[in-house]
């Protein structure tokens, strides 16, 4: 949920971001409708220069700023599942098992935006005030699995991308293995939300596996299986040098698929990338 | 250490740019203080424990981090062990699907298995812990309830061992390392609940009521390992 994070930071640096951007909405409308005619993988939405502003300073040094990401990230997740499940347009599709499956990921999510306001406290950056507009992300049962599939690896991603920070920063009561737990939840969605997709409902996209294999996007945003900054720390998913070992396909003593190899680690994303990949999908 | 106290009076020739001449007195105190240096590094992570395998069957996985490594590396040893079986004599029942996928699995855990012993090679090749023999004698291979239900402890297991071991490891590249392979032990994990029962992926029994998936301390791990590897293993200095 590092998207939250970014989101949070960004408030911290502009506190009238939320105001500001609403007043744009009007402007971001007439980029709706012309996005709305391309597939949803090509449909940015541009939050403007408040973000890039904010880019500047995004550094996340204290154990408090990770964790204001990482609720913002939360928040929007939350907030994804919940207006999903509320959606007029999936009633229909998103029923039975694929319905149960669903609000237990919410639930999961709710249960981390509680977990990490009540370890912020005061310091806890308060909600944004308008909400999350996530477009046209629930038009079809298809598009709404497709952007959870996106959150959810972005969210692995993005955990694993502040695990360095948080050790470095003393690790106060124990924040790394939290974070550590959260995230490997947000893994098992992720792997649940891809056999979703992969199930007949979604249309047979058999080559879609529970973990990710190469860098394939599988119909998402092609930028949240690609490589964060710097490209060495936070390489793209399809990556097969791991530990100083430049290609593990033929290196380990054995011969590996790349596909193998590639899937045998997930990668982790910095805060910039993923702010990035949080504007091209998601309206304040 | 007592060589360079010794050395304690040339203290302002020590601190002298390394760019200045090095008369040949002065190199011999840096060629000491380095050798000091390196037998404190030494005597710290070696301990008494350099034997990994004792007498009695029983393994030692070390301290420090490369005891972090060699416990990965034994949890791995055991998944990728399990996982060549199953592919080997596929239970009956299996499906193309499940095939594929167990197969793809059974990659992973060798992969991350061949690399934790190759880190090790790099790292501490005094210290890496040997082949070790599994015992999956309670598993009827041929039936998939038995395979797909020894599978989710083994995954669980796992992803509770790596989220209790992160705050154990010292070097920022290890933890990243081992950040990278716990989220894919947490996907098989799920893939795996989810053949067995529909939607368990993260059910209550791994995620409780705050969302956090477990977390266990290497004693838990061993213990519950431990029934399925014929060496007795000893991770008491494991992060240590």
């Amino acid at each position: 949920m590092n998207l939250f994070k970014i989101i949070s930071e960004l408030e911290k640096v502009d506190p009238e971001i939320m105001d500001r951007l609403t007043h744009r909405r009007s402007a971001l409308t007439a980029l709706g409708d012309l996005s709305k005619k391309m597939a949803m993988a090509a449909a940015p939405i541009a939050i403007g220069s408040a973000f890039n502003k904010a880019l500047g300073q995004n550094t996340l040094t204290t154990v408090t700023d990770v964790l204001n990401y990482a609720l913002l990230l939360e928040r929007l997740e939350y907030s994804f599942y919940d207006q999903a499940l509320k959606a007029a347009t999936l009633t229909v599709p998103l029923t039975g098992a694929a319905r149960t499956a669903i609000e237990t990921i919410r639930a999961h999510e709710m249960a981390h935006v509680t977990l990490l306001t009540s370890a912020l406290g005061s310091a806890a950056s308060p909600a944004p005030a308008n909400g999350f507009n996530f477009g046209t992300a629930f038009s079809t049962y298809d598009t709404f699995l497709t952007f959870a599939q996106a959150f959810e690896d972005t969210g692995v991603r993005a955990y694993k991308g502040q695990a360095v920070a948080i050790k470095t920063a003393g690790n106060p009561n124990n924040v790394l293995q939290t974070a550590l737990q959260i995230h490997s939840v947000e893994a098992r969605h992720a792997a649940h939300i891809r056999y979703m997709r992969r199930g007949a409902t979604a249309g047979n996209q058999t080559t879609i596996m529970p973990w990710i294999v190469n860098a394939d996007a599988n119909g998402a945003p092609a930028p949240v299986y690609g490589a964060g900054n710097p490209v060495a720390t936070f390489p793209a998913e399809g990556n097969v040098a791991q530990g100083g070992i430049t290609n593990l396909t033929t290196a380990l003593g054995a011969t590996y698929d790349a596909a193998d190899v590639s899937a045998a680690f997930d990668e982790g994303l910095d805060s910039t990338t993923v702010t990035n990949i949080a504007k091209s999908v998601v309206v304040f | 250490m007592s060589n360079i106290t010794q050395k304690g009076g040339d203290e302002a020739e020590f601190a002298k740019p390394l760019y200045t001449p090095i008369k040949r007195r002065s190199f011999f105190m840096y060629a000491g203080a380095t050798a000091g240096a390196t037998a404190l590094l030494l005597s710290g992570c070696d301990d008494d424990d350099d034997n990994v395998t004792m007498n009695n069957g029983t393994v030692s996985l070390g301290s420090g981090d490369v005891g972090v490594l060699n416990y990965a590396y034994a949890l791995e040893q055991l998944e990728a062990a399990f996982y060549a079986q199953v592919v080997a004599t596929p239970y009956s029942g299996i499906t193309a699907d499940e095939r594929t996928a167990l197969t793809a699995i059974s990659k992973h855990e060798a992969i991350h298995r061949d690399f934790f012993k190759a880190a090790l090679t790099a790292a501490a090749p005094g210290q890496i812990i040997p082949g070790l023999n599994p015992d999956f004698s309670k598993v009827n291979f041929s039936d998939r309830n038995s395979v797909l239900t020894t599978a989710r402890t083994f995954e669980d297991l796992g992803v509770a061992a790596y989220n209790g071991a992160g705050s154990l490891i010292k070097t920022n590249d290890y933890l990243l390392i081992a950040g990278k392979i716990v989220s894919v032990e947490a996907r098989h994990a799920a893939y795996i609940r989810d053949l067995l029962v529909p939607g368990s992926f993260s059910g209550s029994d791994v995620v409780n009521a705050q969302g956090l998936d477990q977390a266990l301390t290497v004693t838990q791990v061993l213990t519950a390992a431990q029934p399925f590897i014929k060496e007795t293993l000893n991770g008491d200095n494991v992060g240590k």
